[in-house]
C-alpha cells in the first residue's frame, strides 16, 4: 500500500463528501487496482469515469486500434488517434495521463483469452468488462470465480444495455470467507444466469445492428457505480438484480437472479469447472462478427518480434503501407480481392475483407510468412 | 388465462416485428406453444429439443427467471407477463 499524500486527495473533495466514501473509501479506491477488459465502448466510458475517480492503477488490454467509426461513442479517442493509427489500449493511456497524473495505467495491446488474461488480472481487486463477445466475459467469469475477485458485466447493443454485478461465492474448501460474503452479498455468477452464449443470429453487434451513444455510456457508467461501491466496501449496497433496459421503448427491469447460486448446479461457481480458462473452446482465429474481419492470434516466440521495416518494404509492392511502433497496415489486392492487413509486433494479425479463417490465415502466410 | 409475452428485438422478424405477443396459456408451457404456433419460425430459435428450451434462451415471468421456478411448468396468471431476455453480447 502506499502512502497517500493529502494534497493528493483534494481534487476528490466531491466525492469524499458522499457519506458511502468519505476520505477512507477514497484511499481504498487510490489503492485499488482494477482490470479494464477491452477498450471500445464500454470501456473507454470505464477507463474515464475511474481514472477521474482517482483508482490508483488501471490495467487496460485492448487488442484492436480505432477507427473512425468508434468515434460516435469511444469517448477516449479523437481524430489524430484515427490518423495515427494507435491502439485503443496506447490512445486511452495517453488520454488518461492528461485526465489524472496520479493513475498508474498498465496496458496490454493483446488478445484476451486463456493463455494470458490470468497474468493481466493478476492482483486486481475487480474486473470490469468493456468486451463485445460472450467467449472473452465467460472467461473473466471463470476468472473472477477461480480467484474470487468481483466482476462487472456491462453489454449493450442498438437501443439496449444490461450489467450485472458478480460477488463470487468461496469455494467450501477456501479457508476464509471474502468480505462480500461477510456481508451476505455474494451473487450467482455469470454463467448462472447466462448458461451458454446466444449464437450469431441471436446474438445482434453493435457493428452490425448499431448502438447509441448514451445507452453505452449509461451501462459503463452503471458499471463504474458498482465497481465504485465494490472498492470501497459497500458491499451491501451493490445491486443484487440483473438490469436491462431499452431507452428507446423507456423499459426498465430488474431481473431477479438471487436464487440462480442455491437453485442451479453451475458449471462454474458450483462444480468449479473452468471451461474458458482451460481453453477448451478455444481457437487460433476469431472472426470478428460485423467486421468481416478474422483475428488470427498466433504468436512469435517470446521476446521476438515482428521486423516491421521489412515486411513494409516488402508488401510496399502491393499497395498502400503504413506503420508505426505499435502496428503496421497495409492494403493487399489478392486474386482481385481487396484485403486490409494489421500486423502487431508480436506476431497477432487482423485480415480485413474476408470472414473466412482459411482465407485470412493464407494471405498472412503469403504476406507476412508462416 | 390471457398473458403478455415481450420479444427481444433479435426475435422480432420472427413475429411480423412486434413487441410484444397476447396468447392464452395457464403454464409457460402453453403460452410459448401458443405463441410458437402462431410463429413456427420462432420456435425454431427457442428450443432445442421438444420439450426444452435453447440454452441461450432466458425466460421470465414477472422478472422471475422460471429456471428456478418450474420452469416450462411454470403456473402463469392472467396479466403476467412473460418476458424473453438474451444476453447482450455487444459494448
Ligand atoms: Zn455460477
Amino acid at each position: 500500500m502506499t502512502t497517500i499524500q493529502t494534497t493528493e486527495l483534494d481534487r476528490y473533495h466531491r466525492q469524499m463528501l458522499l457519506p458511502g466514501i468519505g476520505e477512507e473509501g477514497q484511499r481504498k479506491l487510490m489503492n485499488a487496482k482494477v482490470f479494464v477488459c477491452g477498450c471500445g465502448a464500454l470501456g473507454t466510458v470505464i477507463a474515464n469515469m475511474l481514472a477521474r475517480a482517482g483508482v490508483g492503477h488501471l490495467v487496460i488490454a485492448d487488442r484492436d486500434f480505432i477507427e473512425m467509426t468508434n468515434l460516435q461513442r469511444q469517448i477516449l479517442f479523437d481524430e489524430s488517434d484515427v490518423e495515427n493509427a494507435l491502439p485503443k489500449a496506447e490512445a486511452a493511456r495517453r488520454k488518461i495521463a492528461q485526465i489524472n497524473s496520479q493513475v498508474k495505467v498498465t496496458t496490454f495491446i493483446d488478445d484476451v483469452n486463456h493463455t494470458n488474461v490470468e497474468k493481466m488480472a493478476a492482483d486486481c481487486d475487480i474486473i470490469l468488462d468493456g468486451l463485445d463477445n460472450f467467449e472473452t466475459r465467460f472467461l473473466l467469469n471463470d476468472v473472477a470465480v477461480k480467484h474470487r475477485i468481483p466482476y462487472v458485466y456491462g453489454g449493450s447493443v442498438g437501443t439496449t444495455g444490461m450489467t450485472y454485478a458478480i460477488l463470487p461465492h468461496s469455494h467450501p474448501d477456501d479457508a476464509n470467507e471474502t468480505p462480500w460474503e461477510l456481508a451476505g452479498a455474494a451473487t450467482p455468477c455469470l454463467r448462472c444466469i447466462f448458461e451458454q452464449a446466444p449464437p450469431p443470429g441471436m446474438n445482434p453487434t453493435c457493428d452490425t445492428a448499431g448502438v447509441l451513444g448514451p445507452v453505452v455510456s449509461i451501462v459503463a457508467n452503471y458499471q463504474c457505480v458498482e465497481a465504485i461501491k465494490i472498492l470501497t466496501g459497500n458491499y451491501s449496497a451493490v445491486r443484487p438484480t440483473l438490469l436491462s433496459f431499452d431507452v428507446w421503448e423507456n423499459t426498465i427491469r430488474q431481473l431477479k437472479v438471487a436464487r440462480a447460486y442455491d437453485v442451479g448446479n453451475c458449471l462454474c461457481c458450483k462444480q468449479r469447472q473452468f471451461e474458458f480458462l482451460e481453453g477448451k473452446f478455444a481457437s487460433g482465429t476469431t472472426t470478428l462478427c460485423g467486421r468481416n474481419a478474422v483475428q488470427l492470434t498466433q504468436k512469435l516466440a517470446e521476446g521476438r518480434k515482428l521486423d516491421f521495416d521489412e515486411i513494409a518494404q516488402r508488401l510496399a509492392a502491393h499497395g498502400q503501407v503504413k506503420a508505426n511502433k505499435f502496428m503496421l497496415r497495409a492494403d493487399i489486392t489478392d486474386n482481385g480481392n481487396a484485403y486490409e492487413l494489421t500486423l502487431f509486433t508480436d506476431g497477432r494479425a487482423i485480415v480485413k475483407g474476408t470472414k473466412e479463417a482459411n482465407v485470412a490465415k493464407s494471405i498472412y502466410a503469403k504476406y507476412v510468412g508462416a | 388465462m390471457e398473458v403478455t409475452i415481450s420479444i427481444p428485438t433479435a426475435l422480432r422478424p420472427q413475429v411480423d416485428n412486434k413487441d410484444t405477443v397476447k396468447v392464452t396459456g395457464s403454464s409457460v408451457r402453453e403460452a410459448l406453444g401458443a405463441l410458437t404456433a402462431q410463429y413456427p419460425e420462432l420456435g425454431k430459435r427457442l428450443y432445442a429439443g421438444e420439450n426444452e428450451l435453447n440454452r441461450f434462451i432466458n425466460v421470465y415471468v414477472n422478472d422471475e427467471d422460471i429456471r428456478f421456478m418450474d420452469n416450462l411448468d411454470t403456473a402463469l396468471k392472467e396479466g403476467d407477463e412473460v418476458s424473453i431476455i438474451p444476453a447482450i453480447a455487444g459494448g
